[in-house]
């Protein structure tokens, strides 16, 4: 079953033909601006919690580190739907290219791995200390999938084999 | 400034090695991929950083929680070296660019912010642990967020303001357009 239909019809909302040609700078180029902020929120919190369970900052209290967890979500979420409104816009560049279903994947990871470390390290100061670390082949792992998110993320500018269906 | 700028451009321009690389098909996309992991970095640690001041996460001490800005500097450092490969590659694209302008302003404000925390009592009077924040290091911890919110906001929008050519007639003070 090809997806070219669906494209097409999802190209030709109204949603999708403003965010792509109103040439306002508070259309795309400031979803794009909020999905780079938030970008750097998500994968700096979570890098920062990965490298405490590596050891940097050993004397931080790892179980206080949850206390972020609220704004690394809140950029999660905004990202989410940043990125559903990008990928709407250009439907056809992002779902006709592997990489960004690596990108997906990646960052499925990288959300899979903070729910399995958060409530293990998040808890009192000494059994936080003991479950984190257990966690660091877990931390490493988190570290790869967001680097890794962040490559694929930007190589989706240079990869691409379609546009858009029209085109 | 745009005497300044044209002889910023000429330095730039002169034949450097890095040029040659970045415009290989990976050069580019990978320098700003490490762009973006440099900047991560900064947001994670420098926001940690600020937030705590703020009143998040109270029981981390102080001098814990300044084990990050190793951290966050490199992150910074990153960024710096990938962006300076963009600027030696396309330094007209960047130099009469009014977005770029504008970010170099917000790092320079950020770094001077960060200079006043790190000179004047104001940091060193934190209480270690538990304790309110004086309201100076929160108004620095404040300034420092919304600053590296507009670094990434204005580089974000570098791309939309593209320099055009410049109107020969006209007299400027900053050049954001190509003489």
């Amino acid at each position: 079953m090809s997806l070219d239909p669906f494209l097409l019809w999802l190209e030709s909302t109204s949603l999708s033909t403003w965010v792509r040609e109103e040439p306002s700078i508070y259309a795309f180029p400031l979803i794009l601006s909020l999905h780079t902020i938030g970008l750097g929120f998500v994968a700096g919190i979570n890098a920062v919690i990965a490298l405490r369970i590596l050891g940097v900052g050993g004397s931080i209290p790892i179980a206080e580190l949850r206390r972020f967890m609220p704004v690394m979500w809140a950029s999660f979420w905004l990202n989410a739907i940043s990125g559903i409104v990008l990928l709407i816009a250009y439907p056809t560049k992002g779902l006709t290219n592997p990489v960004f279903y690596l990108k997906l994947l990646l960052i499925a990871g990288g959300v899979v791995l903070i729910r399995y470390i958060a409530p293990r390290v998040f808890v009192g100061d000494a059994a936080g200390e003991e479950a984190a670390a257990r966690m660091r082949p877990m931390a490493w792992a988190a570290l790869v999938c967001w680097v890794g998110a962040i490559f694929a993320g930007r190589l989706l500018a240079y990869t691409h084999s379609r546009l858009l269906q029209g085109m | 400034m745009e005497p300044l700028q044209t002889w910023l451009v000429q330095l730039l321009e002169q034949d450097n090695p890095v040029a040659p690389i970045m415009r290989t098909a990976w050069g580019w996309p990978i320098m700003e991929s490490l762009h973006f992991v440099g900047l991560s970095l900064l947001v994670g640690a420098v926001g940690i950083f600020d937030l705590r001041l703020l009143g998040v996460g109270r029981r981390i001490p102080m001098a814990a929680v300044r084990r990050l800005v190793p951290w966050g500097l490199g992150g910074f450092g990153l960024s710096i070296l990938t962006g300076i490969t963009f600027l030696m590659t396309e330094p007209n694209q960047y130099i009469y660019n009014p977005a770029f302008l504008l970010k170099v302003v917000f790092m320079m404000v950020a770094g001077v912010n960060a200079a006043i925390f790190a000179v004047t009592p104001f940091g060193r009077l934190l209480p270690d642990n538990g304790g309110a924040t004086p309201r100076s290091a929160k108004v620095i911890a404040t300034v420092s967020l919304c600053l590296w919110v507009a670094t990434i906001l204005s580089g974000r929008l570098i791309t939309f303001y593209r320099p055009g050519v410049c109107d020969p007639n006209e007299t400027r003070v900053v050049a954001t357009c190509l003489p």
